[in-house]
């Protein structure tokens, strides 16, 4: 590019970004550091702020009115039309949350349940995808595959019988029948996720612990799982957010003391008549904060975990 | 050397694989200590996952394809078996509406948010100021629990309070207020769209991981050659980003497929049956009607037709591997 392209892309569009703040002289100190854009990239940059915010209007919009409406006393909340500014607000409805003890004893058996599917996924897991990682056997690549396959078996159609199987052995509406069934959904993420985090591990530090005559086991369990540790950490959150996030499973296998957060959320709050919307909307935003606050943990392994098992092997 | 069933590495800057190693031959290592040859230790260690998934998938699903050829009550012990009477009756009456939902909402559910996330991810990566945060910022609607989306949603699509209908009003789009979820049009749509809310995110995380790995120069080198922005979409960037297209879709294809939250909140299958999808009607048979083996047989049904999208899945992911 020469300096007269730069001059001219200036001259075309002084909206250019890389162009001064206003009132600044041309070629301000910025210039040498920022190399300036010709002009088919700022149309480009313009469609692709355009698309940001037509997105935006569509993906975070919502979230604003949920927020609106969870801080509005119900009189605002069912005026129409809504008003986009709200004019008071309220935290009743959070309080409400707080003091509604059969809401607690759900959010309690949420944690209870996603904590304990959580680690044993990672757990069973671990083994699973250190298998998958490290060995090479017959049957090894079915096996994979009927793991990655087995999250898209049909849940409805298992319910069918697991109710049934729970039903025989007195497990139905106990921790148990929830964990278990959870496991299953979670698990085969979990196993993939782990497999690539022990790809990365390299052969040769196992190698030279068998030299030093660490069993396998040992190996496994303090060599090489310390250093899966974060991918290992990684794998339970994402467990722990499926199982705090399901609802089918939940919903039929659970009992009323038992009950996780959405199933219980349905049942309180969507009424025959008429629901309390602004105090749903309160609850709901309690329920998604853990989630949101384990996500943000999670950010960095959000593409290599997802896509190890999705996109590659 | 590096036999040719080395792992193939998941990280870039992972280590060369060394030499070969003894954890890696199947062949039983000599080393005093070890009873157990090193297949059946790696074995042993898919045991528990193994069994886990032997008791709650494997035999459920086997079990509740058997239930299928019996008349079975959800409240009644005992069952007699029927034959392919159930099978009879699920083609002769609900199959082909509910086969019919479930590709509605299916395919819409997979398009629009395809459309939305990779308009999204082909924006971001065009290295706009701040997208790694507003990559973050998108993530929100797809974190979110399912159940919560839903609720959301339909407070969105009241009929009586709802903001939709309020901004439409006001913008003059419409004259009185739509009762979305009671009309049955309007309620496939409305799922569709909340879906698609729920799952842009995922979208453009994945279309995002494929854009960064079509090389910038390829572009630019396009670029100095005179191709506009269309032709170097259709030149560059989708020939790079192609495969992770193909697997994103196909996976969304076959949740999409099965998907049951959003659907079963916000309308329960209705109107009239409208929205009633393969995982709506089992459950609803099953658990409301309390006929297991009507259920079953639907449900054997959209196994099925799962297992073909899953063997596609399977194929087409390995196809991929090779690629990469």
């Amino acid at each position: 590019m020469t300096t007269a392209q730069f001059t001219t892309a200036d001259g075309a569009s002084p909206k250019a970004p890389s162009a001064g703040p206003p009132g600044t002289p041309a070629g301000s100190r910025q210039a040498p550091r920022k190399p300036r854009r010709r002009p088919d990239q700022v149309r480009s940059s313009v469609a692709a702020w355009a698309a940001v915010g037509v997105i935006g209007l569509f993906g975070l919009l919502p979230m604003y009115w949920m927020l609106v409406t969870a801080l509005s006393p119900p009189g605002q909340a069912f005026r129409f039309p809504p008003r986009f500014f709200p004019t008071e607000i309220t935290f009743a409805h959070f309080r409400a949350f707080a003091e509604n003890d059969k809401l607690f004893d759900y959010m309690v058996n949420s944690v209870i349940v996603a904590g304990v599917t959580a680690l044993l996924s990672v757990v069973v897991s671990t083994y699973m995808g250190y298998s998958f990682s490290k060995f090479r056997y017959r049957g090894r690549k079915s096996l994979m595959n009927f793991v990655l396959a087995s999250q898209m078996f049909p849940q409805a159609l298992l319910l069918i019988t697991l109710y049934a199987v729970f039903r025989q052995f007195d497990l139905l509406g106990t921790y148990t029948a929830l964990i278990l069934s959870f496991t299953t959904f979670t698990m085969p993420l979990c196993v993939w996720m782990l497999k690539g985090i022990f790809d990365t591990v390299p052969d040769a530090l196992l190698e030279a612990a068998a030299i030093d005559g660490a069993s396998r086991w040992r190996t496994l369990h303090s060599i090489v799982a310390p250093l899966a540790a974060p991918g290992m950490v990684a794998a339970g959150l994402f467990a722990f957010v499926r199982g705090w996030n399901d609802f089918i499973f939940a919903l039929t296998l659970s009992g009323d003391d038992t009950m996780t957060l959405p199933p219980g959320l349905v049942n309180t709050y969507i009424g025959e008549f008429q629901t309390a919307w602004p105090a749903l909307m309160a609850a709901s935003l309690i329920v998604s904060v853990p989630v949101v606050v384990a996500f943000m943990f999670l950010q960095r392994y959000l593409v290599g975990g997802l896509t190890a098992g999705a996109v590659k092997s | 050397m590096t036999p040719p069933s080395a792992s193939p590495k998941q990280a870039a800057p992972a280590p060369p694989a060394p030499s070969p190693t003894p954890a890696r031959t199947s062949r039983p290592a000599k080393r005093e200590g070890q009873r157990l040859s090193n297949g059946a230790f790696a074995f042993l260690l898919t045991v528990p996952g193994l069994a886990l998934f032997a008791a709650i998938v494997f035999y459920p699903l086997v079990a509740s394809l058997v239930t299928g050829f019996f008349d079975q009550d959800l409240r009644l012990p005992g069952r007699t078996f029927v034959g392919l009477d159930n099978y009879a009756d699920v083609l002769d009456r609900d199959f082909w509406p509910v086969l019919e939902n479930t590709l509605v909402f299916t395919v819409g559910a997979t398009l629009a948010p395809f459309a939305v996330g990779f308009a999204l991810a082909l924006a971001l990566n065009t290295g706009l100021k701040g997208s790694g945060f507003l990559r973050g910022l998108f993530l929100f609607p797809w974190v979110i629990p399912g159940v919560v989306v839903s609720f959301l949603w339909m407070w969105i699509f009241n009929a009586n309070y709802g903001v939709l209908n309020g901004a439409l009003l006001e913008l003059g789009f419409i004259d009185e207020s739509v009762s979305w979820l009671g009309e049955p049009t309007t309620a496939m749509v409305a799922v569709i769209v909340t879906k698609t809310w729920a799952s842009f995110p995922w979208m453009m995380v994945m279309m995002l991981a494929g854009l960064q790995t079509v090389p910038r120069e390829l572009h630019e080198a396009a670029a100095v050659d005179g191709a506009g922005a269309v032709r170097r979409f259709r030149a560059v960037t989708w020939p790079g980003v192609r495969g992770v297209a193909a697997i994103v879709l196909l996976l969304e294809f076959i949740w999409n497929f099965q998907h049951f939250d959003t659907i079963y909140v916000l309308t329960g299958g209705g109107p009239a049956g409208a929205t009633e999808t393969f995982a709506v009607a089992v459950y609803q048979d099953a658990f409301k009607g309390f006929d297991l083996g009507h259920a079953a047989a639907l449900g054997g049904l959209w196994m099925l037709l799962l297992l073909v999208l899953v063997g596609v899945y399977l194929k087409t992911s390995e196809r991929e591997d090779k690629h990469s």
